[in-house]
């Protein structure tokens, strides 16, 4: 068996795919057909399911998606976290302030609290029929430890305090290393890391606070098929060089990353995926305007064969279905028809 | 005699505890303080600012700084306490209901407490309500509004609303920010002003009391 990350399942979908592989980050939006709450979704695995079954047959997607719930994590090591209705939950406050405290820190067990939803989801994913490529969502070193220890904080900490850092990190890494193989173990094909607050920090800073943890995370991983999909949704061209420092060979971006810019930078056994603006794209653009923005971003990619259309962050629960409909019909079209299927602004198609 | 141009880089650099102990010195040596702040401080800002929007500054380099200034704001402003600070505005700033994020709102807050305005900052999770409570109290030219989530953007609508209905919404300049918000967005509910960097914020924040 080979041990090539860049062979991985998703890399392999993508580069044999006979067309262009649409695949919007998108479980919460699935309750507009399943009638389920936000709730529901991070704490019943069976919702889960049941969005990503509805999703899937709307839109025939290659890929089915456990939700990302950035909290639970953080819950797992004791932080506490906010609940409110039609949201998802949100970190409050600071689980640790300093040296002692990190130290004092105890690693959780893949499965501890709402970790065991995600896994749990997995596993219900698994038995569909069909075979999907079946992902994972859980967040990324740094931004579980900016949640341990507070976001702002984080960012200073990285230049007053390296050394707590690094401390935090070190604990961090541990329990997603196990977090990610449990996800493995419960029939995961790949795992999507979400490592947004990484993209704050400057290129050297993303290299020795994130890249670096998830180098050899993503080592342990590789097995020929498991995939380990980066997102980093605040990251900018100038910091590619310090996200593929990570040695991972599937990326995900935001709407800030130039992406046709960032294809023409990497091997081509890589693979990028990305980047529709969640909000300004597919909360409050009209169908019309979805179809614009997402052919566009088709004509700039077209010459690269390892590039994923996606949105550029995990899809919000008021995202509008008439807009995923939008985007799935422009890229279907664009399959069958080319480039001529690129509608202009001012085209009702 | 004092190296004011350590201030300048102490504040470039961040570092808080030669920010301090410079301006300290500087008192003790007679230097006034408005010199301080006007010649060396917001200087100072303004090129942590021009770094940050040019890439060669990050978050953390932006927050260090303005930990910095702050450090030795907290020495000058008792100092200024006759006179009130020398201030390029007054900015009520916060985080809106139902959202707990605050780092966009912090950078915004620092960079225009740098750039020399008065910022009154009411933290995350600020209800209509209590943003008009500061309104009515701290009488700002302007109302800084930032929101993380795309379901807590209808605070935004609903603060306007508020500050409408209690007939003070004509006497301030609304701001709003945060990643899911555009300038349609902006348009839609009634702000005066939308920007999409923290820099540019400053900048907006600037023309709109000048245009007052």
């Amino acid at each position: 068996m080979t041990t090539d990350p860049a062979r991985n399942c998703f890399n392999q979908a993508v580069l044999s795919a006979p067309r262009r592989l649409a695949l919007p980050i998108a479980v919460y939006p699935g309750l507009a057909l399943t009638g389920a709450k936000v709730s529901d979704i991070v704490t019943n695995p069976a919702a889960q399911v049941e969005s990503q079954v509805a999703l899937r047959e709307r839109y025939r997607t290659p890929c089915v998606l456990s939700a990302m719930d950035l909290s639970a994590e953080a819950e797992a090591f004791g932080s506490t976290i906010r609940w409110s209705e039609g949201e998802v939950p949100t970190v409050t406050g600071r689980l640790v302030t300093d040296r002692a405290g990190v130290d004092r820190l105890v690693i959780p067990q893949p499965g501890d609290k709402r970790t065991a939803v995600s896994l749990e989801a997995v596993r219900g994913l698994r038995k569909l029929s069909g075979r999907p490529l079946v992902l994972g969502g859980c967040i990324g070193p740094f931004s579980l430890a900016a949640r341990l220890v507070g976001v702002s904080e984080a960012m200073e900490l990285t230049l007053t305090e390296p050394e707590l850092m690094h401390a935090l990190l070190a604990k961090s890494t541990s329990f997603l290393t196990a977090y990610v193989r449990a996800f493995r173990e419960a029939g995961a094909d790949g795992v999507i890391m979400a490592e947004p607050a990484a993209g704050l920090l400057s290129p050297r800073a993303l290299a020795e606070y994130s890249s670096t943890y998830i180098k050899p995370l993503g080592e342990s991983m590789a097995d020929g098929h498991f995939a380990l999909i980066l997102h980093n949704c605040a990251a900018r061209l100038p910091h590619l060089s310090a996200v593929l420092e990570s040695g991972l060979h599937s990326f995900h971006f935001g709407a800030p990353m130039d992406l046709a810019a960032a294809l023409a930078k990497v091997p081509s056994e890589v693979v990028l995926a990305g980047n529709l603006d969640p909000a300004a794209v597919f909360c409050q653009s009209t169908p019309e305007q979805v179809r614009f923005a997402t052919a566009e971003l088709l004509l700039r990619t077209l010459p690269f064969p390892n590039f994923v259309v996606s949105s550029g962050c995990d899809l919000p629960p008021n995202a509008k279905l008439e807009n995923l409909d939008a985007f799935h019909h422009i890229v279907a079209r664009q399959a069958e028809h080319g480039a001529a299927a690129t509608p202009t602004p001012f085209s009702t198609q | 005699m004092t190296d004011l141009k350590s201030l300048h880089e102490a504040v470039l650099n961040g570092n808080a505890g030669a920010a301090e102990a410079i301006t300290k010195e500087a008192l003790a040596a007679g230097v006034e303080p408005v010199r301080l702040v006007q010649d060396h401080m917001m200087p100072a800002m303004a090129e942590v600012g021009r770094r940050f929007e040019a890439g060669e500054y990050f978050v953390p380099e932006l927050l260090l700084s303005a930990r910095a200034m702050k450090r030795a704001l907290v020495i000058l402003r008792p100092l200024f306490a006759a006179t009130g600070m020398p201030s390029a505005g007054r900015v009520v700033i916060g985080t809106v209901q139902g959202d707990l994020h605050d780092i966009g709102k912090n950078l915004v807050a620092s960079i225009l407490e740098g750039g020399g305005f008065e910022v009154i900052d009411l933290g995350t999770d600020v209800s209509p309500e209590a943003f008009l409570a500061s309104v009515r109290e701290k009488q700002p030219h302007i109302v800084a509004m930032s929101a993380l989530l795309t379901t807590t953007m209808p605070a935004m609508r609903a603060t306007i609303e508020v500050l409408q209905e209690a007939g003070v919404r004509d006497k301030i300049k609304v701001l709003v920010g945060g990643a899911p918000i555009t300038q349609r967005f902006s348009d839609e509910i009634g702000a005066d002003g939308f920007s999409e960097s923290a820099t540019g914020a400053v900048r907006l924040a600037r023309e709109l009391v000048a245009a007052a």
